[in-house]
């Protein structure tokens, strides 16, 4: 909540306008930008020329333009309850998303993607035409063609390839709905990852949790609506960005909780402090900031009234919400949680009793997929098999569990990461390295989803046979957003936010196209 | 010198503007031979300018046909001794109808040529048009002579009569359609005629192969308005197999086995802005099912003789790369919609905040997820929320606190769709109570004391797609009803 904090003195208006309500007035001052002056400059001197001419003319222009400021969703809500649920645009086939982020490029050549053309040509230098034009992380020179580390096998009824790293995973193949033709413009980690998150490589724009809390707020008023757990033993490389509200009010970020002790810091009382005392407390604090708005017209500062507020109705809730052990001990092994360690199984268990009471969105990171072969944890016959076996038990109990309550009807599921990974062996400075491993490679890399509106047991999109470029039916990050926004009830055009003039959108300003190919 | 009488004076006149207008005449005609012979229509569409300009040919082609037909009129009636003064008109009247005819085929050429036409029905039409107006010439030069050309004269006139009545059926077929004195006749007069039913527009591939009866009807449907008998835009005809294959003046639009590098599938599914995009204008483009027929038959090889083996409703066509159309809400009707519901809606949402909410926003449909309030929700709240029994179309009631006293308000809710009754205290009395619940397509009641006694009830339900009863007595039953078997998740 430090960020919240630093915006409520970011702008401050005199009240002495009259008696315009604070809101209209901040907003009508903040959306005041450049462009509109350019705009009502022209068509000023537009309507003095046609004023002498016909002033219905005008008139009809502005009736025309209001109605189609007529056609944008509304998504004002009253500013005590900024979370409030609001239907979507259309019929939504998920109402729930569990965006399950492997931080750091998992290589899809050591899971998903079956080469058997890759592996012919094991070792041998890499052809000069893969290497000119491109920029890579940390390759030099000219690197070795590298096969793929593990064997390969068809799985379920629907005959997809994996390999035997994910041996829990695969019983769910044939609800996975995977896509093999992911594309980003990024090669390095933070930048990759907001533009994944974000759709947008640099920082301050919203992320796609706090566009859909934004968009259909959340159900359960006493958790927070979007949910960011970290494991792995680092944050990933985007930091708290990849989760930011960036334009959007911040009521809308994600609120990152601890897997392990407290959820969330200092939510319980003190000892000595009832929970009376709090709320009497709390009434002190939301009277002065109530004063404050009145005086000012900031809506952050009614954010804060909100978190105060959440936060108090979460000492009761998000303690009960987290708290693993509450699920039976067969639920524990299904997962290969336990209770008091911080892991990627314990954030699934967490995750699906968060979708259970009504969270809108569920993130969760888990770091340490960066193989690049620079020493045992980041080698693809060392630490990457590690990180497979971390995630995935619980990832497979995670669909299971879903899938057994019926709740895999309604929620969707993304696991990926925000890149891919060469067909090439890293030689870091040219040299041939210790361990195996593999630079970055944003031509091509794989998501899986499932869940509803959602085909089940597919591939989508094929890469060439080495694994490098896409070879049929690319997916940018802004389709796969735009394909996301459709499962929730949205068309991208249409979830917007007045900021700097623009009707900003998460699938920024390209445009973007539904994936309609992988919709069941 | 007086000389007088309309005899004289007609025949002068008649003579020396016959002679001129035959010189003002030979020029434009000339003309016309020229582009007739040179310029014929080539299928594709010209300058905006001349096609504007030939868009008045069906406006300004009956003057002609009206004067030309009326000669012979002015002739016979003008034998009688009432009305001869009549005859002397027919130079008049002539020479009008060769001067209109000529300009309406000039405006013809310039529909022709610059509007898309091509084929025999324009081609016959275009010449008929020059010959109206040579004989018309014909007619004019033989009028009111003695000798051999009086003889002559009337093999003329209905000639000409002959002329305008066949290009004019031409022009007819053009406009309105190959078979358009037919399509609409009656059938004894049908059979006096021995006019059989057209075949146009019907599959010409033969009654049981695919191409036959999946494909051409498309065809025949969407296309061959522009691409058949009557237009060939493009110089391409969809209405015969061999046509088809042959392709148009772009080259092949069908590559047998190559669906997506096929010109007339990539066309049919671009995004309909695009200037290539068919069918073309206000035309009504394919459904996704046709698209999803035409590539598959394409994939196929694309033959003509491929048996249909295909039954029931239709094939589900292959990935297609469809485009998501949104649609644009409409408040007006969706406030009407809303109106029977609404007070209900926003008294019960102040009773139950956040568990209550239309299904989207141009919807009256209720989403019901009480599961929220958990055991805080019970018999009585359910069956406070009966005034939106008919609107409920989702309802969650996992681990609140209902039993079985509720089966009654739960059996009332007709339009649910999804119902979960996760680890509540319902039984098989609640489940079985669910038969009128005839839209379900997913029941949860994991966790529940369901047994297997209560699955004869379910497999009543006919839309039931999912039936999720992990931990229960049924995920280890091992008799389960046919209608069931692939329905039911239990681990």
């Amino acid at each position: 909540m430090a960020d919240s904090e630093s915006r409520v003195c970011r702008k401050t208006y005199s009240s002495s306008v009259g008696e315009v309500h604070p809101d209209v007035q901040f907003a009508a001052l903040e959306a005041q930008t450049r462009r509109h002056f350019l705009r009502s400059l022209s068509s000023g001197v537009g309507a003095l020329f046609m004023g002498t001419i016909a002033s219905q003319v005008t008139h009809a222009a502005i009736v025309g333009g209001a109605a189609a400021e007529g056609t944008r969703l509304d998504f004002r809500r009253d500013p005590t309850t900024p979370l409030l649920a609001l239907p979507p645009q259309f019929p939504a086939k998920v109402r729930r998303v569990i965006y399950l982020h492997m931080a750091g490029a998992p290589s899809q050549l050591e899971l998903f993607e079956h080469k058997p053309e890759l592996k012919r040509f094991d070792g041998q230098d890499c052809p000069a035409s893969f290497l000119a034009g491109k920029r890579f992380a940390f390759i030099s020179g000219v690197p070795k063609l590298l096969g793929s580390q593990y064997p390969f096998h068809q799985a379920g009824q629907s005959g997809q390839w994996i390999s035997d790293r994910l041996p829990h995973i695969e019983q769910h193949m044939d609800d996975l709905c995977v896509i093999k033709s992911m594309r980003t413009d990024q090669f390095n980690h933070a930048p990759a990852q907001l533009l994944v998150q974000t759709v947008n490589p640099r920082l301050g724009y919203a992320s796609f949790g706090s566009w859909v809390l934004y968009g259909l707020g959340t159900e359960n008023q006493n958790l927070p609506g979007f949910i960011v757990l970290l494991s792995g033993g680092k944050s990933p490389d985007g930091g708290k960005q990849l989760w930011s509200s960036g334009f959007l009010p911040s009521v809308y970020q994600g609120v990152q909780c601890r897997s392990h002790g407290e959820p969330v810091l200092y939510l319980d009382n003190p000892s000595g402090v009832s929970r009376p005392l709090r709320r009497t407390m709390l009434d002190a604090i939301d009277d002065i900031n109530q004063q404050t708005y009145a005086a000012f017209g900031n809506p952050e500062t009614v954010t804060r009234i909100a978190q105060y507020e959440l936060a108090f109705r979460m000492q009761m809730d998000a303690t009960d919400a987290m708290d693993i052990r509450k699920e039976p001990e067969g639920v524990h092994a299904k997962y290969g949680a336990k209770p008091g360690k911080a892991s990627f199984a314990n954030n699934c268990l967490v995750a699906r009793r968060l979708a259970e009471r009504g969270v809108r969105f569920i993130q969760l990171y888990h770091w340490g997929w960066d193989s690049h072969g620079s020493d045992a944890k980041e080698a693809l016959n060392l630490g990457f098999a590690d990180r497979c076996r971390e995630v995935d038990q619980p990832t497979a109990a995670l669909l299971s569990d879903l899938k057994q309550r019926g709740m895999l009807e309604d929620t969707l599921v993304v696991w990926g990461g925000e890149f891919g990974r060469t067909p090439m062996r890293e030689n870091r400075n040219g040299q041939e390295m210790k361990y195996i491993g593999r630079d970055h490679n944003p031509g091509a890399f794989t998501i899986w989803m499932a869940g509803g509106g959602v085909k089940r047991g597919v591939s989508h999109g094929e890469t060439d046979d080495m694994g490098y470029e896409i070879a049929k039916d690319p997916v940018e990050i802004r389709d796969f957003h735009a394909t996301m926004l459709y499962l929730l009830g949205f068309d991208h055009h249409k979830l917007t936010y007045q900021f700097q003039g623009l009707q900003q959108k998460l699938t920024s300003v390209k445009p973007a196209r539904v994936v309609t190919e992988v919709l069941a | 010198m007086s000389v007088s009488g309309p005899d004289f004076t007609t025949l002068w006149v008649s003579r020396i503007s016959r002679n001129r207008l035959s010189l003002v005449l030979v020029a434009p005609t000339l003309l016309l031979l020229v582009l007739l012979l040179f310029f014929p229509p080539t299928g594709s569409e010209g300058g905006a300018l001349l096609q504007f300009i030939g868009r008045f040919h069906p406006i300004a082609v009956h003057l002609p046909i009206a004067l030309i037909l009326l000669v012979p009129v002015l002739e016979l009636v003008g034998r009688t001794q009432q009305f001869s003064y009549l005859q002397a008109s027919v130079p008049f009247v002539l020479g009008v109808a060769l001067l209109t005819a000529l300009a309406a085929s000039l405006l013809g050429w310039c529909l022709a040529r610059n509007g898309g036409y091509s084929g025999p029905l324009v081609t016959q039409h275009l010449w008929g048009g020059f010959f109206v107006v040579v004989i018309s010439s014909l007619c004019l030069g033989l009028c009111g002579r003695e000798g051999r050309a009086a003889r002559l004269y009337p093999i003329a006139l209905a000639a000409s009569i002959g002329l305008v009545g066949f290009t004019g059926y031409r022009g007819g077929q053009l406009s309105l359609g190959e078979d358009h004195l037919t399509e609409y006749m009656p059938g004894t007069l049908r059979k006096v005629l021995l006019v059989s039913r057209s075949s146009a527009g019907r599959a010409t591939g033969g009654a049981a192969t695919f191409y036959g009866v999946r494909i051409q009807p498309i065809f025949a449907g969407h296309c061959i308005s522009c691409h058949g008998p009557s237009k060939q835009r493009a110089g391409l005809r969809l209405d015969s197999y061999a046509a088809l294959m042959r392709g148009g003046k772009h080259g092949v639009v069908i590559k047998p086995g190559d669906a997506r590098g096929s010109d007339l599938f990539r066309r049919i599914t671009l995004p309909p802005s695009h200037d290539d995009f068919m069918p073309k204008e206000a035309k009504q483009p394919l459904s996704g099912d046709q698209i999803g027929l035409i590539e598959m038959w394409i994939a196929a090889g694309a033959s003509k003789t491929q048996p249909d083996l295909m039954t029931g409703p239709g094939p589900q066509p292959v990935t297609v790369a469809a485009e998501v159309r949104f649609a644009e809400i409409d408040y007006a009707a969706v406030a009407k919609k809303r109106a029977a519901v609404d007070a209900a809606l926003i008294e019960l949402q102040k009773r139950f905040p956040n568990i209550l909410e239309y299904e989207s926003r141009g919807s009256a449909d209720i989403l019901l997820n009480a599961s929220l309030l958990g055991p805080r929700f019970a018999d009585e709240d359910l069956a406070a929320l009966a005034p939106l029994q008919d609107h409920i179309v989702t309802a969650d009631f996992s681990r609140t606190a209902i039993t079985d006293r509720s089966a009654p308000a739960i059996a009332a809710m007709k339009r649910l769709r999804v119902l979960r009754l996760m680890d509540t205290k319902t039984s098989d009395v609640t489940v079985q109570s669910l038969t009128t619940l005839d839209q379900l397509e997913s029941l949860s009641v994991f966790g529940t004391k369901i047994t297997p006694a209560a699955l004869p009830a379910l497999a009543r339900l006919t839309k039931l797609q999912h039936l999720y009863a992990g931990e229960t007595a049924i995920s280890s039953t091992r008799s389960l009803p046919e209608s069931l078997k692939n329905k039911i998740v239990r681990e």
